[in-house]
């Protein structure tokens, strides 16, 4: 690792700077520390920090966060201490971010492809000519009657981001925009709708008493990583609350556990079915559990009774015992029990459920499995178990589409996905070399790497590089990168460090916290916001973008349109602040319980349909005879739930036409052929592996997201190699030692890495975490430097100190793209891999 | 299968309770050699069982300071132990433990000159990078190996162009105007607290007073104002068996990643 000798000898060449001496030596004790933060000052000078309320963008967490500017350049960026969501913290990737600003491999100017695709070699040229290029492309296209051969997928484009770029699309005409959420958590999504109605759960640690987490490593990243992570180890440590957590790896959640158990892996579902068995058979369902059965259907029959439906569910999970779980997950029947006991008895209790759940071809069935158990033991939408979440509602400006086409290219293949509410975007460019759903004239990536970030990366260079697929690729991006570097066409987006946006995601205090990104700097060289951009492009092409002029013009109109945060003092006082919420509001408790009056279910154009006990708002005499279930979209339309004891605002649905119930038996999952209540799917590859096959499964370490992080020289730095884990007793059978190379084989593809052996796996597994071996990531990433103006190191005074060679490598050159049949979900964790030494 | 964790023993480590037997007890009063001129004596509470190892702190103080690739002023180990399933991960945030005793200084060729000192009026240990010849004899001295050369500091002529030696002031330029540290404002488990530990009423001497705490290498008198909640396993016996499956990861140099492991 480091050796200081070498250190020294380029110490001897490195220009010093001028010695500050006794500035801050001299300063006297101050006795007390009355202040959290939101100030900073140069260690070198003394003098104060500009500092600058904004929000991060490491991850889809998006914290509240503070920039501190000296002489106009980003040095420092802390959290913000006045938000709720983040109690004032920020994580790692959050502090690193400062280094994206300063990246000596981002673009800073619009660039043009000169060789072939992938050659590397590229002409600057000026935005007028890059957006002229662009936009005569697009008015070809409208004017041809195929606006929708313009394709635009994001990888993350949240909030106001969304509203502005998405909306430009949609308003200049195409409807063939795709995201990436079926490689990130989808399926727990979908699930979540099929269910409860709306995607994301809360977990509510600050109430808890008891936490069962099945495949979440929630302390070191997660799609609302600070918020609750910082809740949970306050809760753990004032409040004695304890964990368990199931995970084929040792992660750091597990390691702050009370018990660290290890299932066979995609066994989680089975092993959830087996503890409402438990509830089920001892009758830990009386009170709470009988109380919320009243809410959730888990028959065709919507009018059952409480005792109707326990028999129902008894006679379901009469065959998942803890002793048929046993034999699929190798944990201990004893140990299911005593946990489902104490997890229906230590109340209020959270399930906490994520990717190890999901990312399997059983997941959709795992995460519903969750929900039965939740409800069982009357642990759902109740302060200390998993809520429904509350984000910030903006009053964002109109923009109005007319997308009336689009690339059926976004769902998979026909009959992949039953309910891919959140699309399978992983399959977009496989769709894209099968042709037969259409192909793009032009394919516009935001803030998205699709060579690096799905699956099969062999197969996405190979279409991305094709121009009989692809004829023009435009990559938005701050930097060049894996995917950039296959483009026509590079658009300088700016690092999250130089935008504008209206932020809302969720706060687990089930407070609404409103909040802004502000720029700490100027946008370097001609970098520029893509949000803006696309106010550009609108003027080019004639597309009407509402009343705003800019992105900036767009947050400040959302701030003084938006009530409390207009009152608060608007734009100005968000530009101050960063962040508002209710200081009045109470949080957000059970949202399904409010009876609804007659007067509303009962008003004109109103109907009850029979079937789903919906009361709906049929937009034709012709849908009312189809019924609710039956008519398109017509959840858009629900009113209420009657149910037995009276008519309720239930869990209303917004992706799905499901009833309001809590739908465990679920009427569209019977319709596409699977069963409708939570079912134990076995995963295809895992019933026929060789005796000397393993498991590949993935994690994240706690400095790096998916694929945009390994920039950060100072995050690079912590984690930038990541070695399989191993158990021993695996590696022993194959003749492995540490530190060997070895070589993971799939059908797919291979990569050849380390071990680490470690007890911190169980056997029959191989881990390997994503955020490295990237190919041209610029140079802390991939020792590749950006082409051009990128090339040269813009001040970076530490790259030739970087004292590590191994950057590390990708598995998914090893993983396929494949989809959960219900959901969609990219398949992560299902790999069967061949391992040998090298 | 499953793995008891000493964990949720250590959950309540309070002094009054019973699970404190055998956990390293040190007084936390007289440690300063000076503590009669010392009005203010600065300390950190490391408090483990809020922390999860998420570098936060690390990378705060990287920022803060723009550390030279190579080079950390405080940075987090994490300790492996036990044979699988029984397999336990504890994190150790590390910094400098401005020792009462500091070995560093007393080795300093231009101590006298006040090139490296513990200040009198808080025991903060600080290096004078206008005064320092990089000589790096402190950083041989330093039992915690929490000190290291930074290139891009110091008189170029005093050290000849090495650079000034550097580490952890407890973020003296924050401190002095009465904001928390870096590090310790960042952390999302509030693992890291700080104050004065000569006033009974602050966070820090609370805690020294409820909890039973432990500072690295006793052994070397070195007297630390570093003190862990929940790392009594670093003193603990070792057990030979768990000892054959440990594992440090740092991305600290070598040198100090085995010493507590």
């Amino acid at each position: 690792m480091f050796d200081r000798r070498k250190f020294l000898k380029i110490g001897a060449v490195a220009t010093t700077a001028a010695v500050a001496g006794g500035v801050s030596l001299n300063a006297k004790a101050a006795k007390d520390l009355p202040i959290r933060g939101n100030k900073d000052f140069s260690p070198t000078t003394g003098k104060e920090r500009k500092a600058i309320p904004s929000a991060c963008w490491q991850c889809v967490t998006r914290c509240s966060n503070m920039g501190y500017v000296e002489d106009g350049r980003l040095v420092k960026i802390e959290p913000n201490i006045n938000s709720i969501r983040t109690g004032g913290t920020l994580c790692s990737k959050g502090q690193g971010a400062v280094n994206h600003t300063y990246d000596p491999d981002r673009i800073l100017h619009p660039m043009r492809r000169v060789g072939a695709r992938g050659e590397g070699k590229w002409k600057r040229i000026s935005w007028d000519e890059a957006l002229t290029e662009v936009a005569a492309r697009m008015k070809k296209n409208r004017d041809a009657g195929t606006p929708e051969k313009v394709v635009y997928h994001y990888g993350r484009a949240k909030a106001s981001h969304s509203k502005t770029v998405g909306g430009f699309f949609k308003a200049f005409g195409t409807g063939s925009i795709g995201n990436h959420t079926s490689i990130c958590e989808g399926g727990k999504w979908s699930a979540q709708e099929l269910t409860w109605g709306g995607h994301f759960d809360n977990w509510d640690f600050d109430n808890t008493k008891f936490v069962l987490n099945f495949g979440s490593n929630f302390l070191e990243t997660h799609t609302n990583h600070i918020p609750v992570a910082h809740r949970m180890l306050k809760a753990m440590a004032d409040r004695g609350v304890e964990m368990v957590t199931f995970d084929v790896r040792l992660s750091n959640t597990a390691a702050k556990s009370r018990e660290w158990i290890a299932p066979k892996v995609g066994t989680d579902a089975a092993i959830i079915l087996a503890m409402t068995n438990v509830v089920m058979k001892e009758g830990l369902y009386k009170g709470a559990g009988e109380e919320m059965l009243k809410y959730t259907r888990v028959s065709e029959d919507v009018n059952a009774d409480v005792a109707t439906k326990i028999k129902a569910i008894k006679a379901h999970v009469a065959g998942y015992t803890p002793a048929w779980a046993e034999k699929l997950s190798g944990v201990p029947a004893s140990k299911i029990t005593a946990l489902a006991r104490e997890f229906a008895t230590k109340t209020p209790a959270v399930l906490v459920t994520y990717r190890g759940v999901v990312a399997h071809y059983n997941g959709n069935e795992g995460e519903r499995a969750a929900k039965l158990l939740c409800a069982v033991t009357g642990q759902i939408d109740k302060p200390g178990c998993r809520m429904k979440a509350v984000g910030a509602g903006w009053k964002f400006p109109k923009i109005k589409s007319n997308a009336k086409r689009k690339l059926n290219i976004f769902d998979g293949f026909p009959g992949q996905a039953a309910y891919p509410t959140h699309h399978v975007s992983h399959q977009v460019l496989k769709m894209i070399k099968d042709g037969s759903a259409g192909r793009p004239d032009m394919y516009i990536t935001y803030c998205y790497t699709p060579a690096y970030a799905n699956g099969d990366v062999q197969e996405n260079i190979d279409i991305l590089k094709d121009e009989k697929l692809i004829p023009f690729y435009v990559s938005v991006d701050p930097f060049y990168g894996d995917s950039t570097m296959y483009a026509d066409l590079i658009l300088p987006d700016t690092p999250f460090t130089e935008r504008w946006t209206a932020e809302d995601m969720v706060s687990p205090s089930q407070v609404a916290e409103f909040y802004i990104r502000q720029p700490f700097t100027k946008p370097m060289g001609e970098a520029r916001d893509f949000s803006d951009v696309v106010f550009d492009l609108a003027k080019r092409l004639g597309v009407d973008m509402g009343a705003a002029k800019s992105h900036e013009d767009y947050v400040r109109m959302a701030c003084e349109a938006t009530p409390g945060v207009k009152e608060a003092g608007g734009f100005e006082y968000m530009k101050k602040v960063g962040v508002w919420h209710d200081k009045n509001a109470k949080p957000q408790g059970p949202v399904y319980k409010t009876p609804i009056p007659e007067s509303v279910y009962k008003a004109k154009g109103v109907v009850l349909d029979k079937a789903s006990g919906v009361y709906w708002k049929p937009a034709s005499e012709a849908d009312a005879k189809k019924g609710y279930v039956g008519t398109k979209k017509a959840f858009k339309k629900y009113v209420a739930q009657k149910m037995p004891h009276g008519v309720f605002s239930g869990f209303a649905p917004d992706a799905v036409n499901k009833s309001g119930y809590l739908e465990l038996w679920s009427p569209l999952l019977k319709a596409k052929g699977f069963n409708p209540l939570p079912t134990w799917m076995a995963i295809p590859e895992h019933q026929k592996m060789a005796k000397d096959d393993l498991h590949l499964t993935t994690f994240k370490y706690a400095t790096h997201s998916h694929s945009r992080t390994m920039n950060c020289k100072y995050l690079a730095e912590v984690y930038h190699t990541n070695p399989a884990w191993i158990n021993p007793a695996t590696a022993k059978e194959r003749g492995i030692f540490d530190g060997d190379n070895i070589k993971v084989t799939s059908p797919t593809g291979e990569f050849v890495t380390k071990a680490q052996l470690t007890e911190a796996i169980m056997p029959g597994v191989v881990a390997v975490s994503h955020h490295c071996g990237h190919w041209a990531y610029g140079r802390y990433a991939s020792d590749r430097r950006a082409p051009g103006e990128g090339s040269d190191s813009r001040g970076d005074r530490d790259y030739k100190m970087k004292w590590w060679d191994d950057n590390g490598v990708h598995p998914n050159w090893a993983i396929p793209n494949s989809a959960d049949p219900i959901n969609g979900q990219q398949r992560w964790m299902d790999t069967v891999v061949k391992v040998t030494r090298v | 299968m499953e793995n008891q964790s000493n964990l949720s023993r250590r959950a309540f480590l309070k002094k009054a309770s019973a699970t404190s037997a055998g956990a390293v007890v040190i007084a936390a009063a007289p440690m300063s050699v000076n503590a009669a001129k010392q009005e203010v004596r600065y300390a950190m509470v490391i408090d483990t069982r809020r922390c999860s190892g998420c570098q936060a702190c690390s990378i705060a103080c990287k920022t803060e300071f723009e550390v030279p690739i190579g080079a950390v002023r405080s940075w987090v180990e994490h300790h492996e132990a036990g044979a699988y399933p029984a397999t336990e991960r504890r994190m150790l945030p590390r910094l400098c433990n401005h020792c009462s005793k500091p070995p560093c200084i007393e080795v300093c060729p231009k101590n006298a000159e006040g090139a490296t000192y513990k200040r009198e009026e808080d025991g903060i240990v600080v290096v004078d990078e206008s005064k320092c010849t990089g000589c790096a004899k402190c950083i041989e001295a330093c039992p915690y190996d929490a000190r290291f050369m930074n290139p891009f500091k110091g008189d170029p002529v005093k050290t000849a162009g090495n650079g000034s030696v550097d580490k952890c002031d407890f973020c003296l330029h924050r401190v002095s105007k009465g904001v928390e540290p870096s590090c310790v404002n960042t952390c999302p488990g509030k693992a890291r607290i700080f104050g004065d530990l000569n006033d009974p009423t602050s966070a820090v001497a609370k805690l020294v007073a409820e909890f039973d705490t432990t500072v690295l290498l006793r052994g070397e008198k070195t007297k630390p104002s570093v003190m862990y909640i929940g790392a009594d396993w670093l003193e603990a016996k070792k057990d030979k068996k768990a000892a054959q499956f440990s594992r440090l990861d740092s991305h600290r140099n070598e040198r100090s990643a085995h010493r507590f492991a």
